[in-house]
């Protein structure tokens, strides 16, 4: 490693009394990648924007480019050097000024050359294939266009520090992967470095090295391999008759155990994969064990088992009230959607959607921002009348039993729509209230909810009070209330720290299994597709797929081929050439590639030609690449047929 | 059917328990509420007054005569206040110019002489009306004190004393000032204070309430559950209407009556139910600002861009009369209007029901209006 560019030591930063972060160290060397990554509230924002000089801290030292930033004056010295591009979509631009005019903008801000500003854009909208849209209004961008605009405007002024918060989160997978690309290209060719924080764990394998904070401090320090040899171990997979005491057996062996869809997944600290095997095997003596894998740890496994895995386990109760159908999904239909469509003005945001969700099943519905999810979502909920198509919700008509249809539901939404400055018994009160509920079946239902999301002591605190993870909770007890059949929850993990999200889906999943509730869920972050029962992918306004996890993988797999892990020094380089060889799916996990192909042995060929010695490696499929996959196919199709600008 | 209505009443009541507690613990709204409803009319009352107070006046003595002198000293307190000589043209029209004079009265030489040989003489005032109502004001007085002077030296020289004036065949004005006899502009400016404010939150607060729903995606999951739009509204507008109305009577009973001894003549419940009625219409306006808002900034916003005009054409500060016809048409459009006809008909007047009946009807029926309206926008934007 050459030099340092950025370099705390016990650094801490207080609001109001409380720390932000403190006692923490960390360098950042010239030409990495660096990751900071933690839930909200971890201290990620504080630490950036001291980097960037925007921000004074109480405690310990930072240094920037070698200068102590102790003062106003000496943060100001370090400034042209910096690009800083702040948290939320499209915030640092200008929603009326195009794409040139932002760019402009920012060059003219930073006082950059005429001639060197005109080249450099020209540069960075060709890299960011942004230039075929330079007169459209920023407003009008896609998230993913919004942010890569706003990487275009960080890097005007040829900074030789970028520092991007959270810029990928509410994106969508595709073009997450795709900033992923361009951002790993331009470090690669301009010899920048990044400082780069997400809330996503499945993108921690992108950075070269990465810090994981969490409540203000450090957990762990180091490049992807190095962190997961910290907790050495392995990944067992199985799919288990009847899956909800196989659950139980297993939780309570093992407590980093979680349900996906109809399978389990475990993570074991023992990193020998055979004697992983035979102890599940012996655990699980007497079930009908229909299948079973052991696979490598994942990044987010060892970071949960940092956290302390022992509390994944909730204090969701075993009995939950009106058990209904255990075990797997029951015939009942809870929720049937027949050809919906909807329509706004000449505008088809959803075009002949069809599907069904059965009693007791976890239904995802995937796609990206405006491919119709949250229409679909309204109509079924009977906030949005459809334009035409039928359905039947909870038993009832959309199109007669509206009112009926919304007494029956719960619903949760993205901003968790709690009263913060009402306390938890007091949310819990007002929507019993609204749902009708009598003094007594209120405060049955007010300990159940006590129970299941693990908020006793917490009674009387302000919503605003609460910690994302219980926050969450509180509002899924509040849909929860008046013990509806069915539930709909639009991205309800958004802003909650892996285990919160752990905590969150096992007790979705006891409410399924148990109980026999439907849900339909939508999210963003492509591991969590991996705990439904069934996926719908929309694009376009319409159902493009819609199949088990298990099914969409294997799809892929038989058209695309197997994804191989490519380990390379020079891994971001080696894109374009191996694109250029005829390799669509090529993706740069930090010091790594992902390649999508069914034939490794070209693949291999190819690489020896690069120079690269060292043989793919094989992995299991992630549902990201599968939606990035069946996305990016869509998109081409669309293109060449020309029905979606 | 019974059934139906308990569930209803069970909503309202929750909500409404809602809005009270998350009202109770906004203290800075609150705060804000308490001041405009006691600091804020207790300032308005007693400082802002329309009659001429000592008006600062410079004199421009260019005679220095006995009789120059008795007309200067004419100009007496409250209304006009000497400051001092001046004595040079330049030297006036600069006290003018820099706002340190209002009127400056120049008596021109042999102004005592002319008199006293019965030539008629004339007098300069120059009055500085940037305020209008002052200015006016100020001419008028100072026109009285001249005329009463001219008068009486007139009378002197035909050798009559005062007490022939008394036997000439003038015309006197007796005036008999009914509702307000000392004339006090507190109660006037106090009264319609109090209502202006009590309108400002009848429109700002319930869409304060609605927006801050909107902004935390709260009213999302309200639209979901089987609450209707009316009745996601009507504990907004309910408990908004309760909470300014205990303003009006924190003002009433804390301020006005105490402090500036307004009389209530009329019947105080006819007062607060009207007002009832009155705050829980144009909340109408409020949901309107509420729906085409995104953001509590837009909503204040427009709110005052609502209440603006609301204000200016209620007649609180210049009758119907007075206005250009077109004007006076949209008046007779705003609520307000006739509210403040309620308001000082009752407190003032000790008017009743009857009295008030057309007012009560034109206030009626544009807040059935202005409700109905903006709660079928609010329905609109749901569908």
């Amino acid at each position: 490693m050459s030099d340092t560019i950025i370099k705390a030591s016990g650094f801490g930063k207080q609001y109001g009394g409380q720390f932000a972060v403190q006692g923490l160290d960390l360098e950042v060397h010239r030409g990495e990648l660096y990751g900071l990554i933690g839930p909200d509230g971890a201290g990620k924002s504080s630490l950036m924007k001291a980097v960037a000089g925007v921000l004074s801290y109480e405690q310990g030292q930072l240094e920037v480019f070698g200068q102590l930033l102790d003062s106003e004056r000496h943060a100001e010295a370090i400034k042209g050097r910096i690009g800083l591009m702040p948290q939320g979509l499209g915030q640092n631009l200008y929603g009326d000024l195009s794409i040139e005019e932002n760019v402009d903008f920012f060059a003219r801000l930073r006082l950059v050359p005429r001639e060197e500003a005109a080249a450099r854009k020209e540069q960075l909208l060709a890299i960011t294939r942004l230039a075929a849209f330079r007169h459209r209004p920023m407003k009008q961008l896609s998230g993913g266009m919004k942010q890569k605009l706003g990487l275009v405007c960080t890097l005007i002024h040829a900074p030789q520090l970028i520092i991007l918060d959270e810029p990928t989160t509410g994106v969508d997978p595709v073009s997450r992967r795709d900033f992923w690309a361009i951002l790993a290209t331009l470090i690669a060719g301009q010899g920048l470095t990044a400082l780069v924080s997400t809330a996503y764990m499945d993108e921690a394998s992108r950075f070269t090295r990465m810090s994981l904070l969490h409540q203000g401090s450090k957990l762990a320090e180091g490049s992807p391999a190095q962190i997961l040899q910290r907790v050495p171990g392995c990944i067992v997979q199985c799919r288990v008759q009847p899956q909800l005491s196989a659950m139980q057996r297993l939780v309570a062996r093992w407590p980093q155990c979680e349900a996906m869809g109809p399978e389990i997944r475990l993570f074991m600290p023992e990193p020998d994969q055979p004697a992983a095997r035979q102890q599940v095997v012996d655990v699980l003596q007497g079930l009908e064990c229909q299948q079973l894998d052991v696979l490598d740890a994942e990044l987010e496994d060892v970071f949960v088992a940092m956290l302390g895995g022992k509390q994944t386990g909730t204090t969701a109760p075993d009995t939950m009230a009106a058990p209904a159908a255990p075990g797997s999904a029951s015939q009942e239909l809870a929720i049937e959607a027949k050809g919906l469509v909807k329509r706004f003005g000449d505008f088809v945001a959803v075009g002949d959607v069809s599907f069904q969700v059965r009693q007791g099943e976890i239904f995802g519905l995937l796609g990206a921002n405006g491919a119709g999810k949250t229409t679909a979502i309204k109509m079924l909920t009977g906030i949005l009348p459809p334009s035409s198509g039928s359905g039947r919700v909870a038993g009832a008509d959309m199109k007669q039993a509206g009112a009926l249809i919304k007494s029956r539901i719960g619903y949760m939404s993205q901003a968790f729509s709690l009263y913060l400055d009402l306390s938890v018994v007091e949310n819990i009160r007002l929507y019993a209230g609204i749902y009708g509920l009598d003094r007594k079946a209120r405060d049955v239902r007010l300990q159940w909810i006590l129970d299941m999301a693990g908020l006793h002591g917490h009674e009387n605190d302000l919503a605003a009070a609460l910690p994302m993870g219980l926050r969450q909770r509180l509002a899924l007890g509040c849909a929860l209330v008046h013990q509806p059949r069915v539930l709909f929850l639009d991205e309800p993990t958004s802003g909650v720290d892996p285990l919160g999200r752990r905590a969150f889906w096992d007790i979705l999943f006891r409410l399924s299994r148990q109980d026999g509730v439907a849900m339909l869920v939508t999210t963003h972050y492509m591991s969590e597709a991996e705990h439904c029962d069934h996926l719908a992918l929309m694009f376009a306004g319409r159902v493009v797929a819609d199949a088990s996890p298990q099914q969409m993988k294997q799809q892929v797999l038989a058209e695309a081929g197997q994804l191989y892990r490519v380990y390379a020094d020079n891994a971001a380089a080696l894109v374009s050439p191996l694109q250029a060889a005829g390799f669509a799916n090529v993706s740069p996990y930090g010091s790594a590639l992902h390649v999508l192909t069914p034939d490794v042995e070209r693949l291999q060929q190819v690489l020896r030609g690069l120079g690269v010695e060292r043989p793919p490696q094989a992995r299991p499929i992630a549902m990201e690449d599968v939606f990035v996959q069946r996305v990016s196919q869509l998109e081409a199709q669309s293109h060449a047929t020309g029905s979606v600008a | 059917m019974k059934a139906e209505w308990q569930l209803a009443w069970r909503r309202f009541a929750v909500m409404l328990m809602k809005e009270l507690k998350q009202l109770g613990r906004d203290r800075v709204l609150l705060a804000f509420i308490v001041y405009a409803f006691t600091a804020d009319i207790f300032l308005a009352a007693s400082g802002v007054s329309l009659s001429l107070n000592h008006a600062a006046t410079l004199v421009q003595d260019l005679d220095r005569s006995p009789q120059s002198r008795e007309l200067l000293s004419r100009f007496q307190q409250p209304y006009f206040r000497i400051d001092g000589t001046v004595g040079q043209d330049a030297a006036a029209l600069a006290a003018l110019d820099q706002g340190r004079a209002m009127l400056v009265l120049s008596v021109p030489p042999q102004f005592g002489r002319d008199l006293a040989n019965g030539q008629p003489t004339s007098l300069a005032m120059q009055v500085d009306t940037t305020n209008s109502v002052l200015g006016f004001l100020a001419t008028s007085h100072a026109q009285q004190i001249v005329s009463q002077y001219g008068l009486e030296s007139a009378m002197q020289r035909l050798g009559m004393g005062e007490a022939a004036t008394r036997n000439l065949p003038q015309v006197q004005n007796d005036i008999r000032v009914w509702y307000n006899p000392n004339q006090e502009d507190s109660w006037f400016m106090g009264i319609s204070e109090m209502l202006n404010i009590a309108t400002v939150f009848a429109v700002l607060l319930p869409a304060a309430a609605m927006v801050r729903e909107k902004e935390r995606g709260t009213v999302e999951q309200l639209i979901v559950s089987p609450l209707s739009p009316f009745g996601i509204l009507l504990p907004k507008v309910v408990s908004m209407t309760g909470v300014i109305l205990c303003g009006v009577a924190l003002s009433l009973f804390l301020v006005l009556i105490p402090v500036f001894v307004i009389p209530v003549k009329g019947s105080l419940l006819l007062f607060f139910a009207l007002s009832g009625l009155y705050v829980f219409t144009t909340a109408g306006l409020g949901l309107f600002a509420a729906t085409i808002a995104r953001n509590l900034a837009q909503a204040g916003m427009l709110s005052i861009l609502i209440l603006a005009p609301m204000l200016f054409l209620s007649g609180a500060w210049t009758p119907p009369e007075a206005m250009p016809g077109w004007l006076r048409g949209l008046m007779f459009a705003s609520p307000l209007h006739y509210y403040l006809d309620i308001a000082f008909g009752i407190l003032l007047k000790g008017q009743g029901l009857a009295d008030l009946q057309s007012a009560i009807l034109g206030m009626g029926g544009i807040g059935v209006l202005v409700f109905g309206a903006g709660l079928l926008l609010f329905r609109r934007q749901f569908d």
